[in-house]
């Protein structure tokens, strides 16, 4: 041959190999691509949380002779771009002092201890002239309630509002905006006060007054008829039903509901209506052995009270319903600690707490995975904590008026592996649950309800489509005439080209509805279907001798067979009215009424049956195609050697053609089964998607796939919803990835059993 | 006058395993015999009367009427397309499996027509085995290939499996080479054996007449030899018809031949006389190789 064509045949060759190679590692590098991406947006919810100290400084010159009653500090998070926070602590001191400290460095600290620039600035609180402050509570963040040498009571906030000048540079200028105040009361001088400020203007305070007593003032403020605006204070002084001496009060974000841990380890609540009459009192003995109550605080959302003891336990109590009553129930034990606990500040954006103990140690525990994130150390005992309201920072003063301000990294306290995938007692839930649910204040996020809304899904959809996919395969493939296998093989596989929006919007709109109106008829076909056919087969003895039959039993069986079919369908469309009256005649005569009584669940017309239909017929045409291909692979020859053997078709079928297809088979299912699974738009439309955990027909449920298409629009970037949604999509991956890869392990072994057909 | 080798009415279970070694080496082509024997067959297993068989509208055998001796070899010889494995295929009516096929005339085996449409087809496949060209081992293990045609008649008892299973593969000449092996998968086989595993499979259910359509066309110069050995050590034991292309294969192993050419039977005799004094020309133009 020519040696320029030899050449121009191998340069050919050389580039098709190469094109070939080239694609096939681009398609792994993408898929592998791919995984990495979805990955590396969940790892960030498995990284362990951490804290960093920025500045630990001796307190300036000027607080020497004052005693420092709290702490608090605000961190923002400027992203990447600005390279560096904004850090501002504040020093609330017994002269009634704010002084606020600025600890965002102009330059990364290099070394604890080195803070660049610490400025500082002092704000009086308004009307603290001569007055000294005796009493500091802080709660929700940047709120505090004082209570002055006088006997007077205010609600400070401190309000950080940031400027920007016009070359864009950042300052934040503080404010303190005094919310309340009340005038000091006769009588002895309170010890303690504590004043929430309701949404809608209604204040409350409380103060505990030696001899053990409470008093309690609510003032709402209202417009009278004339347009004005009219204060109402309703007093009420509470002595009796306190169990014991109180060491720590706590009051709920709209005031009405009072919490007081005593001395003899009882927990007391009391519940007042609009004007402050006590609609509810109940007292818990919380410990049995009545370890004295040191500290509460009222948890993210205002459900949860945390308690902190003698013993430096925190516990967490919410309300649990039973039966009709309500009842204060210890939910979570998070870490314990040594000594008494002093301070409870819990975060305004998580659930999570920071508790100070008597040893000086500061802990951050997360409420409803117990999990224990951090204990800020390196600082040595630690007299007075504040805490960031965000959760991502927290100052405390140190032996040796030494200030430490920790930034602390845990963006997903929320997620463990414990509140993935285990039961967790959710506030307001009578037991521990898996629970999907991501609105609301605790956004619950066990992956179970989603896995198994999957699972349930594909295996429904899989008890449909594979029997009608791989009986009709085998039926076309080995029965029927070629001229009629040359017209049902197309047509079947038009179905697959059927966009399955379109699938999921007639199941939505149109074949759900009409299953709930005939869902006994559906129950009764499965018995009058077979009981005809089982007729009719009888009869055919009859007739099978003629020549007529004859040819029908050779590939054209079905064209006597589906209107035998159809009548079996008529049958039970007809008996199903009288039938589901007769058999449910004391439920109203109604299938849906029988269901409810019996289930105590109601038959929900997006349902698991619905959805099984709409996915099966997706998945029908995959399997019966690649089975029908696998089972027309098989040479004719075998078909020919077992019948001249004496063998009958179905012996044929049985036990030489089904065995040697059983690799292609196999991949069939396998290859419908991962579209199943992964299959969005149909179970998005048609499965109702409440993430439910029961396996009943009769009901939805949500899938991981559709759980992402539900959610991602809702969820921010780089929060945990988000990442949860990624984390989704990677078990999702997985999912696929084990099944694919076991389906070809075994279509293997199976290909070196039964050879390679 | 009929002098071939007369065999004694035969058992219909197959003699032990030690008289069919004994039997003389296969027939070579030059051995004289009577030509008197073509006048007419005695005792004849399978007539076939004026059969006509068409595909569609196409007529693939024209009228062929032909006696086969029974417990002899016959080779059906004859250019591609000539019908020859049609024909073949019509004894045990395999050619049911195919559509449109249609046939007028009337084969008789043993006296009674295999082409009524309500005779037992499986029953006459057990009668009448078929060893196909292409060597069809199912994707089972070598015992349960042999054992498949039993297995499907109800045969369950593993003593008489493993007794015809033995004496089957013994009689096709392949039990030594697979005795320690049985239960292996019958595809790791050679070509050669896998056409002796088709052959022991057919004998197993005990027929009384094999089909071989061309068993050596797909088989390497020893297997042949080896399969052509084995029709010779077949031979009185079980009437066999064979199809082929290769007329010194006709020669070697068969008794009788006869020649088919477009669909019809052109002529039938002993195969000596047949290959060395033909009465047609057209046999005479086909064996001397001036077509085919």
């Amino acid at each position: 041959m020519d040696k320029a064509i030899i050449r121009r045949v191998q340069r050919r060759d050389r580039i098709a190999r190469w094109t070939i190679t080239l694609g096939g590692v681009a398609i792994i590098v993408s898929v592998i691509a791919i995984l990495v991406l979805i990955v590396s947006v969940t790892l960030p919810l498995f990284r362990p949380p951490r804290d960093e100290i920025v500045s630990k400084t001796a307190l300036p010159a000027a607080f020497s002779d004052k005693e420092v009653l709290a702490l608090g500090i605000d961190r923002v998070e400027l992203g990447d771009r600005a390279a560096r926070d904004s850090l501002t602590g504040y020093v609330v001191t017994q002269d009634g002092r704010f002084t606020f400290l600025d600890f965002s460095s102009r330059h990364t600290p290099s070394a604890v201890g080195q803070v660049a620039n610490l400025s500082y600035s002092t704000r009086s609180v308004p009307g603290a002239l001569k007055k000294t402050l005796r009493f500091v509570e802080n709660h929700a963040g940047t709120r505090y309630s004082l209570l002055w040498s006088d006997g007077s009571a205010s609600l400070v906030d401190a309000v950080m509002k940031p400027r920007f000048d016009e070359s864009g540079k950042r300052s934040v200028e503080h404010e303190l905006r005094t919310l309340a105040a009340f005038p000091p009361e006769k009588g002895p001088l309170p010890l303690q006060a504590l004043l929430r400020a309701a949404e809608g203007g209604a204040v409350t305070c409380v103060t505990l007054l030696p001899g053990n007593r409470l008093s309690v003032v609510r003032r709402v403020s209202s417009e009278n008829l004339l347009g004005e605006e009219e204060t109402i204070e309703h007093r009420r002084t509470i002595e009796e039903g306190i169990p014991g001496p109180i060491r720590a009060l706590a009051l709920d974000g709209t005031g009405k509901t009072l919490y007081a841990g005593t001395e003899n380890g009882c927990l007391a609540i009391w519940q007042f209506d609009a004007k402050g009459q006590i609609v509810h009192h109940e007292v818990v003995p919380a410990f049995r052995d009545k370890r004295a109550v040191t500290a509460l605080a009222m948890v993210f959302g205002d459900v949860s009270l945390a308690v902190g003891d003698a013993r430096g336990e925190v516990t967490v109590w919410s309300e649990v319903r039973r039966g009709d009553s309500r009842k204060l129930r210890l939910l979570h034990r998070l870490s314990q600690g040594g000594k008494g606990v002093r301070e409870i500040l819990p975060s305004c954006r998580k659930k999570s707490l920071l508790s100070l103990d008597g040893d000086g140690e500061i802990r951050l525990d997360y409420v409803t995975s117990q999990r224990n994130l951090l204990r800020l150390t390196g600082a040595g005992p630690i007299r007075t904590a504040g805490y960031a309201p965000r959760g991502n920072a927290a100052i405390g003063l140190g032996g040796g008026d030494e200030l430490v301000v920790w930034k602390i990294d845990c963006p997903h306290p929320e997620v463990s592996w414990a509140t993935l995938f285990g039961k967790v007692h959710y506030e307001g839930y009578a037991e521990p649950e898996f629970k999907w649910q991501t609105t609301g204040e605790e956004p619950k996020f066990s992956l179970v309800p989603v896995i198994f809304g999957t699972l349930k899904a594909t295996v429904y959809a899989m008890l449909f489509a594979v029997p009608l996919a791989l009986f009709g395969a085998v039926y076309v493939s080995y029965f029927t005439s070629p001229g009629w296998k040359n017209t049902i093989k197309p047509v079947v596989e038009i179905m697959a080209a059927l966009p399955s929006v379109v699938i999921g919007f007639l199941i939505l709109l149109w074949f759900a509805p009409l299953l709930g109106r005939w869902i006994v008829a559906v129950f009764t076909a499965m018995v009058t279907i077979p009981f005809v056919f089982f007729l009719f087969l009888l009869a055919w003895q009859g007739v099978r001798k003629l020549h007529w039959a004859k040819r029908v039993e050779h590939g054209y069986e079905f064209l006597v067979l589906v209107p035998v079919m159809v009548a079996g369908a008529g049958l039970a469309c007809a008996a199903a009215g009288p039938l589901e009256r007769w058999l449910f005649r004391s439920y109203h005569g109604m299938f849906t009424e029988w269901l409810f009584q019996v289930t105590q669940k109601p038959y929900e017309q997006l349902n698991s049956l619905a959805v099984a239909f709409g996915l099966g017929f997706a998945v029908i045409p995959i399997i019966f195609s690649i089975s029908e291909d696998s089972l027309s692979n098989i040479p004719y020859s075998l078909t020919a050697a077992s019948q001249a053997l004496g063998a009958s078709r179905w012996q044929t079928l049985w036990r030489i053609i089904l065995p040697s297809a059983s690799p292609g088979i196999f991949a069939a299912v396998m290859i419908g089964f991962g579209r199943a699974v992964g299959e969005t738009m149909i179970v998005f439309m048609a499965a109702g998607n409440a993430p439910l955990l029961d396996i009943s027909p009769f009901n939805g449920f949500r899938t991981l796939s559709a759980n992402i298409a539900v959610e991602i629009p809702e969820a921010p970037v780089g929060g945990t919803l988000y990442r949860v949604l990624f984390l989704c999509a990677v078990i999702l991956f997985v999912m696929t990835f084990l099944l694919n890869t076991v389906a070809e392990v075994v279509r293997q072994r199976l290909r070196k059993r039964f050879g390679q057909y | 006058m009929k002098t071939t080798r007369t065999t004694p009415t035969m058992p219909s279970t197959p003699e032990p395993i030690q008289h069919v070694m004994k039997l003389p080496p296969p027939h070579v082509a030059g051995v004289s015999r009577d030509p008197s024997a073509a006048e007419g067959i005695r005792d004849p297993i399978v007539r076939s009367q004026n059969l006509h068989l068409y595909y569609g509208a196409t007529e693939a055998l024209k009228d062929i009427t032909l006696d086969f001796p029974r417990h002899d070899v016959t080779a059906l010889i004859g250019p591609s397309g000539c019908g020859k494995s049609t024909f073949l295929r019509c004894l045990n009516r395999m050619n049911d499996l195919i559509d449109g096929v249609r046939t007028t005339g009337v084969i008789e085996l043993d006296g009674r027509d295999i082409t009524d449409k309500s005779l037992d087809v499986i029953e006459l496949r057990r009668r009448v085995g078929m060893v196909f060209q292409k060597p069809t081992p199912f994707p089972k293990t070598i015992y349960e290939n042999v054992a498949y045609g039993l297995r499907i008649a109800g045969v369950r008892r593993k003593a008489v499996l493993d007794e015809i299973v033995e004496k089957s593969l013994r009689r096709a000449a392949l039990w030594d080479e697979v005795k320690d092996r049985l239960h292996d998968s019958a595809l790791g086989l050679s070509g050669g054996q896998h056409q002796r595993v088709c052959i022991a499979r057919a004998i197993a259910v005990d027929p009384e007449i094999i089909l071989m359509d061309e068993p050596c066309s797909a088989l390497d110069p020893r297997s042949t030899t080896r399969i052509e050995d084995l029709i010779g050590q077949l031979r009185g034991q079980y009437t066999i018809i064979i199809v082929t292309h290769n007329m010194q294969q006709a020669a070697r192993v068969s008794d009788w031949t006869a020649f088919l050419y477009e669909g019809a039977l052109i002529e039938f005799g002993p195969t000596d006389r047949l290959f060395t004094k033909p009465q047609k020309k057209e046999t005479e133009d086909y064996i001397t190789g001036r077509f085919g």
